[in-house]
């Protein structure tokens, strides 16, 4: 830490202008004493659920059972019975095959959601039709399981009641591996779409009206307009969206467990219901956070890589 | 801009836009809430077929039986401290990170930012955490699932950024009358935050009241489960207990479900603005 030895810049010697970090190290820390009290309570909270549980990564370079007294170093075996384990390399396939689909699905919906949603001029059937499509985002995924296993039930659900009155033979669509995945993406897009919308409709009350303007005298059409002038304006927000999701895409957990079942494994197991199932089923400590820690790093890389072409791109990150 | 509702030459195709446009928005609208219609009529209608969407008659008898069920009060009344609890601490946590995090001056104030940055981007994973929970004897404990609700990196930039937008002019004034930081924070700050403390406090009561695996983790004792793993049980279990009264199992699942859902929707159209508010406070500037 810098001890505040720097001199301010002062004009041809006359004054010196003293500011906070000309003052001694312990009197500027003696003026937030405060102030670091304050963050105590925050400090410890993620002292316990985030900064030790960091640490305990070293679990995964090590042979650690519940029944093993103390911590033995294997260094990178974990790792290497990990890479050579099919099941493994099958959760990380399903993982990306979802998760990306996922993105896109709800990048491109949501944007054209919310460009069809900014034509209407109409205050009330507008503010109608957004604190409807809102709802959803707000039900926990295992009341959104539960009322999707009824609607997609073989007897007696909606869907296949729906089916059934063109002659198609009841699907049981949540234990079927080839529907299970299209069947999430359609309940991820049902409950995530309005929602989604709400950066987006933000971003196209800021875009330039004169822009628009301008480009009308020219002649472009309606649709020219919103290819040409309001998606590139809204692009940082939907560059921002992405990298966002992109930081989480390998952390999908809560909608795949909830509606999986183990008939379905073989195209549902994703990395992070294969950390649960051995590590906290089997307890297989130290395979299961070799997995983890495969994810995070994986997801940081990811995030860093996007952020150096938005860098590139448009000249700044969003990460600081 | 050219906006008449016409089919005159130069209008019609604006017009036949606009009308398939708010056709497939009242469609959306159906779709989204074709769900929740199909639970409360199936949850009253002891004869339901698939299609109907609309109940022939009224049977009360799956709530009435709910109701009587003992089992199902204490998971609600933990769902309901456990929120309450959260939502205080939460915004005082979130709102202290906050204001600290203001401070640029501060000596450390670069690591504090980065820490919680970190926090952010990169976690020890499902396992390390649940080990070092148990090692530290905190399993067991209802503040094990409310902590990490109530601290998110998001909701402190959340924060952080409405402070920025007081006039610091404030801040200094008081300090010149001897106000200590911590006077600040409570006389100036927070009652200058109402609308931001609304939003986060609401995302946070919703994050509790829906959270599952904190609670699968970390509680084993029956007594401590909230309801969202109660309704999980239920709607798992293929033989619901005492189901020979008449009702049948996917009666009970569906007013489970309804029951589960009711609170927020009776509050929610009060209380959209602040949602929506909140997301845009934290907007990150494009």
């Amino acid at each position: 830490m810098a001890l505040g030895k720097k001199k301010s810049p002062s004009s041809g010697g006359e004054k010196i202008i003293r500011t906070n970090a000309d003052k001694p190290l312990g009197v500027r820390l003696y003026k937030y004493r405060w102030l670091y009290l304050m963050y105590l309570p925050v400090f410890l909270v993620l002292l316990v659920f985030d900064y030790i549980p960091m640490v305990g990564i070293i679990i995964g370079f090590c042979d650690f059972t519940p029944f093993s007294r103390k911590l033995k170093w294997v260094g990178l075996e974990n790792f290497r019975t990990l890479f050579k384990s099919s099941i493994f390399w099958r959760a990380v396939k399903n993982t990306l095959i979802i998760s990306s689909v996922n993105i896109i699905l709800s990048l491109t919906t949501c944007v054209a959601l919310a460009l069809l949603i900014d034509e209407i001029r109409v205050k009330w059937f507008r503010k109608t039709v957004q604190s409807v499509i809102y709802i959803p985002h707000f039900i926990s995924w295992v009341v959104v399981a539960s009322i999707f296993t009824m609607l997609l039930s073989p007897q007696n659900g909606l869907v296949n009641a729906i089916l059934g009155m063109f002659g198609v033979e009841p699907i049981y669509f949540l234990a079927n591996s080839k529907w299970w995945r299209i069947m999430l993406w359609i309940i991820d897009r049902w409950k995530g779409i309005g929602w989604g919308t709400i950066v987006y409709m933000a971003a196209l009350t800021n875009v330039d009206q004169g822009m628009l303007e301008a480009a009308t005298i020219d002649g472009a059409s309606r649709f020219q307009r919103v290819l040409h002038v309001t998606i590139p304006c809204i692009s940082p927000t939907i560059l921002v969206v992405f990298i966002m999701d992109l930081a989480k895409i390998l952390n999908i957990f809560d909608p795949v467990w909830v509606l999986q079942n183990s008939a379905v494994l073989e195209t549902s197991d994703v990395i992070a219901t294969y950390v649960y199932r051995f590590g906290i089923t089997n307890a297989q400590y130290g395979i299961s956070t070799a997995a983890g820690l495969f994810k995070s790093v994986i997801s940081v890389v990811l995030v860093v890589i996007a952020n150096k072409m938005s860098k590139k791109i448009r000249g700044e990150g969003i990460l600081a | 801009m050219r906006e008449r509702f016409s089919f005159k030459k130069g209008y019609r195709g604006r017009t036949i836009f606009l009308i398939c446009d708010v056709l497939f928005l009242v469609l959306l609208m159906v779709v989204m809430l074709i769900p929740f219609l199909k639970v409360l009529v199936d949850s009253l209608d002891p004869h339901t077929y698939g299609l109907r969407l609309f109940p022939k008659e009224v049977d009360l008898t799956a709530y009435k039986y709910i109701l009587s069920k003992k089992s199902i009060y204490q998971p609600l009344w933990v769902s309901v401290y456990t929120t309450i609890i959260a939502t205080v601490m939460g915004l005082l946590l979130t709102s202290l990170a906050g204001y600290v995090v203001l401070q640029k001056e501060m000596p450390g104030h670069k690591l504090i930012v980065s820490s919680i940055m970190l926090t952010m981007m990169f976690s020890g994973g499902m396992i390390p955490t649940y080990l070092t929970i148990k090692n530290l004897g905190l399993m067991d404990h209802i503040m094990t699932c409310i902590l990490p609700v109530c601290l998110s990196a998001y909701n402190i930039i959340l924060m952080k950024s409405f402070f920025e937008g007081i006039p610091s002019t404030l801040y200094e004034a008081a300090e010149l009358d001897g106000a200590t930081p911590m006077g600040i924070f409570w006389r100036i700050v927070l009652p200058l935050s109402k609308p931001a403390l609304a939003s986060v406090g609401l995302f946070i009561a919703v994050s509790m009241w829906n959270n599952y695996m904190n609670f699968i983790l970390y509680i084993t004792d029956t007594s401590k489960k909230n309801f969202q793993v109660k309704v999980r049980e239920l709607i798992l279990s293929d033989g619901l207990s005492g189901t020979n009264i008449g009702i049948s199992e996917d009666m009970l699942k569906n007013a489970m479900v309804v029951l589960v859902v009711l609170p927020f929707l009776v509050i929610y159209p009060f209380l959209q603005k602040y949602f929506v508010k909140g997301v845009t406070i934290g907007a990150v500037k494009g």
